[in-house]
């Protein structure tokens, strides 16, 4: 279920646009790879429309105890002396994307759901970040049995169907949002582990590793202050894309009823609840499916446009 | 080539050990006694529900059948390993066990599910291939064309939502819209029909379910194939058909294409194989009695004899198939050569 959000095929429109004559102006100042990176990130549109939609959606949901309650309605709370006049109506000014069956506000709950949804993603991603780059660099640079080991492991963990793994391992330590964490953090490390082991692989033998070892620099100084540094591009390209694949899993999971605990809302929650009323009030369902839509094609595209300003090569993803 | 094939049986074993045996390890730190779980809310009778122990050997006990007790009186807990053996040796022998709630032989569970799986699979993937490719043709020829905009912006949005999701509008739209629009006479039917097969005879029931199943490989087929055609058409030979002065239809379809498929038949076939590891999600929302559904129910009712009977399945087969996808690729490119360190 995890998809490798990699949409190459708009690789040549964005680089066409990253490749345009750099103004005589621009050409000089910056030349740190971070720096000529977001001078092309600038002129990708679609990179540019991502990031705006990404920061809209992080501030709306970071902000939403602020405002949302008093203007939307609370997410959770159900008065319920008019729980039965205002369930299930319509999309209206007063509720833009309706009321659910016990007259929760739905756009508040999609609001707040994005929250569950935002902090699965990017920490989900996180761990699998963290634990594929500290495999990958044990197999990459120290090899040998180290590698084999490691690398089949990581077979095994793609050779299982990734929607029934997650499933298994949510039925071992249980719901509830900390354990969706841990389930799609640490079945996503092999992918990462094995970007990273192949980026180590191609600088192992330059020079200036050579250099670093023959002064006498530790191991892990070597890999973290100067293979790293040269590896960091394909992996914040990675995660960025990965954290729209964690998203769409944290959805399936709490759609099948394994990830957050109601009342709590997850987008994948809304749209199981929604699915009930499908024949009368279809908005219930389409609203939240539309806010994971938006988000992950938001962070696919973010992606896309960090893989062409930063120039990396997406082989082995 | 043969030494390749059989260096990739052999490179099976260790990964299927791997993927059973963590599954193994995992059904016993699930919570919940499966055994208790049969009952539900009521309470085993001890001697039922020590018989039952004794018949899917959790419990130790002579060549008779009869149960073993230790010194105080107790049954004695068959080891992990032990059990581990067991499995393993049951599956040399096609035996993969007992439901523990529904009494049924596993074997005869799966046999009955699988089927399902592969249909809807099967369907599916000619939708993939010839949508896939097709598209990715016409993207690839008309490059920036409405056509072309139209194919990465759908295959965009595809990729990036959950293929549930488009099961339901799906439904909505085919079935429920079409349906009120129409009085019935357009609408698609939204769910398959679980029970005995004759009552599945309607082609219809296929058609939403598979183009769920298709719609996100689809949109991956469709953009390998423009990608690789795109660049397929800017290689040397392809300039030297249109120096000769072949027609644009000629140098597509029987020089560039030819080159440009060789990826788009590998994806394709590694998608094939990982549909009929069964599709939890498309299943569950079409309510299609195959094996992923099946499997999700043994997992949320620690029905682990079901579990590891269809993993085991679906890991061999999607194992073989990944083997006939690579084996397959030397035969359509001949510059490929297996087995000469060709892995990573």
């Amino acid at each position: 279920m995890q998809y490798p959000l990699d949409l190459d095929t708009r690789a040549d429109e964005c680089a066409a646009a990253a490749e345009a004559p750099v103004n005589a102006e621009d050409s000089n100042p910056s030349r740190t790879l971070w720096g000529d990176a977001f001078k092309r990130l600038k002129k990708n549109r679609l990179a540019i429309f991502a990031i705006i939609w990404i920061l809209f959606v992080v501030v709306v949901a970071a902000t939403a105890d602020l405002w949302v309650p008093q203007v939307l309605g609370a997410p959770n709370a159900s008065d319920t002396a008019t729980m039965v006049m205002n369930s299930r109506l319509a999309p209206s000014l007063q509720h833009p994307f309706g009321t659910d069956t016990l007259g929760r506000d739905v756009l508040s709950r999609v609001i707040y759901g994005a929250r569950i949804s935002l902090t699965v993603g990017i920490v989900a991603t996180g761990i699998s970040t963290i634990i594929g780059l500290v495999l990958g660099a044990i197999a990459a640079y120290y090899g040998g049995l180290w590698d084999t080991i490691i690398m089949r492991l990581a077979d095994i963990f793609l050779a299982f169907p990734y929607t029934l793994f997650v499933i298994a391992m949510i039925a071992v330590i249980g719901n509830g949002i900390q354990n969706v964490f841990i389930a799609i953090g640490i079945l996503g490390w092999p992918s990462i582990a094995r970007v990273f082991r192949s980026a180590i692989l191609s600088v192992k033998e330059s020079d200036y590793v050579d250099a670093a070892r023959s002064m006498g620099a530790s191991d892990v100084r070597i890999i973290a202050r100067h293979i790293f540094p040269n590896s960091v591009a394909s992996i914040v390209v990675y995660a960025t894309m990965n954290i729209g694949g964690a998203i769409l899993t944290e959805s399936a999971l709490s759609f099948l009823g394994l990830g957050v605990i109601p009342p709590d809302p997850s987008w994948g929650t809304l749209i199981q609840e929604g699915q009930k009323f499908l024949q009368t009030e279809p908005w219930l369902m389409i609203m939240p499916g539309l806010a994971i839509l938006t988000t992950v094609l938001a962070f696919t595209l973010l992606g896309d446009g960090l893989r062409d300003a930063l120039d990396v090569k997406m082989k082995d993803a | 080539m043969l030494r390749y094939i059989l260096k990739r049986v052999l490179q099976f074993i260790p990964v299927f050990l791997g993927v059973t045996l963590i599954l193994f390890i995992l059904q016993n730190v699930v919570p919940g006694d499966p055994i208790k779980l049969i009952a539900g809310e009521r309470k085993l009778d001890p001697v039922t529900e020590m018989n039952i122990r004794a018949a899917h050997g959790l419990i130790k006990t002579d060549a008779d059948g009869n149960i073993i007790y230790d010194e105080n009186g107790d049954t004695i807990e068959t080891p992990m390993v032990e059990r581990y053996f067991d499995y393993l040796g049951g599956l040399l022998q096609g035996d993969l066990g007992t439901s523990y709630q529904k009494g049924r032989e596993v074997t005869e569970m799966i046999l009955e599910a699988y089927p399902y799986t592969v249909q809807i699979a099967l369907v599916a993937i000619v939708i993939e291939a010839i949508v896939g490719i097709g598209a990715g043709i016409i993207s690839a020829i008309k490059r920036y064309s409405f056509w072309d905009v139209l194919v990465t912006l759908v295959t965009s949005a595809l990729v990036a939502m959950p293929a549930f999701w488009l099961g339901l509008l799906l439904q909505l739209f085919f079935g429920i819209w079409l349906k009120d629009l129409s009085g019935g006479a357009l609408a698609l039917p939204i769910s398959g029909v679980p029970g005995p097969r004759p009552q599945f005879a309607g082609w219809m029931y296929y058609i939403l379910p598979a183009v769920t199943l298709a719609a996100i490989s689809t949109a991956y087929t469709a953009r390998i194939m423009r990608s690789q055609l795109i660049e397929v058409m800017n290689q040397d030979y392809i300039r030297t058909a249109k120096a000769k002065g072949l027609s644009k239809r000629d140098i597509i379809f029987k020089h560039a294409l030819k080159n440009a498929l060789i990826p788009v038949v590998t994806y394709v076939g590694m998608d094939f194989g990982a549909m009929l590891a069964g599709a939890i999600l498309t299943e569950t929302v079409f309510n299609w009695p195959g094996i992923g559904q099946q499997t999700y129910t043994a997992i949320t009712r620690r029905d682990w004899p079901i579990v590891m009977g269809s993993v085991t399945v679906i890991v061999v087969v999607v194992m073989i198939i990944n083997l006939i996808v690579d084996v397959s690729y030397a035969f359509l490119d001949p510059r490929i050569r297996l087995g000469n360190k060709s892995e990573k």
